[in-house]
């Protein structure tokens, strides 16, 4: 009922085909990673492992894999925190000016890094702050905000009150009520917010290539430098490699994880809302039956704002 | 739902509660977004108006002639320069969305139970660094590159002979920016699809209306929104853009975000620069305004609790 065999066939092709075009740049780097040439270039010509070694006993690009990790885990970090203290304040029942406030937590999202870049190079001239990674770090920390607050304030508000109300009336503070009971809940979402903010922020070039500090790049301001000198190539192929497998592995566990860790906690909410019986399925089971009912939001929403 | 449950577990002890001066959190993170953002934009206006100058010893009085020159003067290189950018972005801008619309039509209705597997596997490109997908590119259709070689063995081309057009051009430009977004353009879409109530759709078969006329009349125009988001993703982070052309563009197909970049590196004249990266700005913002009613968050209404 979903269209004719034909179709169906073409649409297949057409998403296979789209597939093997998204993933075939990372294979050409893969296979250029290993290829025994200076020049990434066919034809091949036979396998290699010393492009890795070269990379690794070069410390200059060491130096700023180590600066952007650093830089990462720092702007996610304090990004979050704020995710978490913005997303409490936006829950609140009444909050004054809410719309600008939106407006202003969000606005990173659109103004381009190129414009936020200049700015953050005008501001730091104007104050007489000598260019560092501290000013790289908190210039991540600003586009990365507005990427903590959607993962995380949608977790907050998903919470059933009842359950602070619940910890409150059993004698905890304030703060023991939300330390013992809405982190952990919200815990998922922490680890996701973590994970957007730090791909970021790594990967982050503008902000990074005007603030750095002279002779300290951060990885994607060293790529770009030395995308320029053919003789390095190879060993940043290499080590794009690494990085590559890395942050795939690393997508591919943060999705499959947070998944399974919403389900499970809805499956328990659910399982205490309704009857027993129904409801304990997480909402992929018979996906091709158009008599579902409307899909659980939830999973959407979670694929959404991964990648947001 | 919420509602109901305050009314039972008591509106009276609310204020004394969690309730009050929770919207106090979100200060830090707005104060942050405040100092590291508008301030950075009020000091862009500033130079734009030639207040204020990167020059020491330059005098520096309320000038409009950097806006009238940009706006005005005829045959502006920079004016032009934005046109071009601008059908740069339209034109990747549609081509994404027409290519990813398939896509998500097939996750959603064709994949079955395994489409956000099959999602993860469209999105996962996109978490990998974005300057070393560009970099790939850069091996693939350099002139001694993975594409020409393949067209010269294929015999297309004698030896020897790289086709012009493939790197250093708008087709690089416009083919990177493409592939770069097509995965984000997708997941709206999908998103839209997913939430569709599919009686509607039983509900025109059973009408008697042909799968074309089902698609045309009740699923296209009710995936609109995704569509549009979808866009929107595309349009305002490309208008921006800037690393992309100084990778893969040549002298002629260099974009917006390039001149900006250069006024602020290459040939420094803030005054100059700050008047398009303020143009690049207020144009995204407005993007972000005439669409922003496709692009809602829930971020406005708190406790949306589950729907009624």
């Amino acid at each position: 009922m979903r269209g004719t065999r034909a179709g169906r066939t073409a649409l297949w092709a057409y998403f296979v085909a789209f597939v093997v075009f998204l993933f075939a740049p990372l294979v050409v780097l893969v296979i250029f990673s290993v290829n025994d040439s200076t020049t990434p270039t066919l034809p091949l010509a036979g396998f290699t492992t010393k492009w890795f070694r070269l990379a690794f006993g070069n410390g200059e690009l060491t130096g700023a894999l180590v600066h952007s990790a650093e830089i990462g885990v720092v702007a996610s970090l304090v990004a979050t925190a704020l995710g978490i203290m913005a997303s409490i304040g936006l829950s609140a029942r009444r909050l004054r000016l809410r719309p600008v406030t939106v407006a202003i937590l969000l606005l990173p999202l659109v103004v381009p890094y190129i414009s936020l870049a200049v700015g953050l190079l005008i501001l730091m001239e104007a104050l007489g702050l000598p260019h560092s990674l501290t000013a790289v770090a908190l210039g991540h920390v600003v586009i990365a905000l507005p990427f903590s607050i959607l993962v995380v304030l949608p977790r907050l508000r998903s919470l059933d009150p009842a359950l602070v109300e619940a910890a409150r009336d059993l004698g905890a503070s304030d703060l023991a009520a939300f330390r013992l009971v809405t982190l952990p809940l919200l815990l998922p979402s922490l680890v996701s917010s973590f994970l957007i903010c730090f791909t970021t922020s790594f990967d982050e070039f503008a902000i990074a290539s005007f603030l750095y500090p002279p002779g300290e790049p951060t990885y994607p301001v060293f790529l770009y430098a030395s995308s320029r000198t053919p003789a390095l190539l190879p060993e940043v192929i290499a080590v794009g490699t690494i990085v590559i497998a890395l942050s795939l592995v690393l997508v591919l566990a943060a999705a499959g994880g947070r998944l399974w860790a919403e389900r499970r906690i809805e499956g328990r909410a659910k399982g205490q809302a309704q009857a027993p019986g129904d409801g304990a399925d997480g909402g992929t089971g018979g996906g091709g039956s158009s008599t579902d009912g409307p899909r659980p939001a939830t999973a959407p929403a979670a694929v959404t704002t991964q990648s947001a | 739902m919420s509602d109901t449950e305050d009314l039972v577990v008591g509106r009276d002890r609310r204020p004394s509660r969690l309730r009050p001066g929770r919207g106090i959190f979100v200060l830090p993170p707005l104060l942050l977004v405040v100092v590291l953002l508008l301030g950075p934009l009020v000091l862009i206006a500033l130079y734009s108006f030639g207040l204020r100058s990167n020059i020491p010893g330059t005098a520096t009085t309320f000038d409009t002639s950097n806006w009238k020159d940009f706006l005005t003067g005829s045959g502006n290189t920079f004016r032009g320069l934005l046109w071009h950018s601008l059908g740069i972005t339209l034109l990747v801008s549609v081509a994404t969305t027409v290519a990813a619309y398939p896509l998500a039509y097939f996750l959603s209705f064709l994949a079955g139970k395994h489409r956000y597997t099959l999602l993860l596997l469209l999105l996962a490109p996109f978490f990998t660094s974005y300057l070393l997908r560009v970099i790939a590119w850069q091996v693939i259709l350099n002139e001694n590159g993975v594409a020409n070689s393949l067209i010269q063995a294929l015999g297309l081309r004698p030896h020897g002979e790289a086709v012009p057009w493939l790197i250093y051009s708008n087709f690089a430009v416009a083919l990177v920016l493409f592939y770069s977004w097509i995965p984000f353009v997708a997941l709206p879409i999908f998103a839209v699809l997913e939430n569709m109530d599919r009686r509607l759709l039983e509900a025109a078969e059973d009408l008697g209306a042909s799968r074309t006329a089902t698609f045309l009349r009740v699923t296209l125009p009710l995936s609109l929104p995704g569509v549009i988001a979808g866009f929107v993703f595309v349009l305002i982070p490309t208008t921006g853009e800037f690393i992309t052309p100084l990778l893969v563009g040549g002298t002629g197909s260099q974009l917006f975000g390039n001149a900006i970049q250069s006024f602020f590196v290459d040939s420094p004249d803030w005054n100059y620069g700050s008047v398009l990266a303020l143009t690049l700005i207020t144009l995204v913002v407005a993007l972000t305004v005439v669409f922003g009613r496709f692009l809602t968050t829930d971020l406005r209404e708190p406790g949306r609790g589950t729907q009624e």
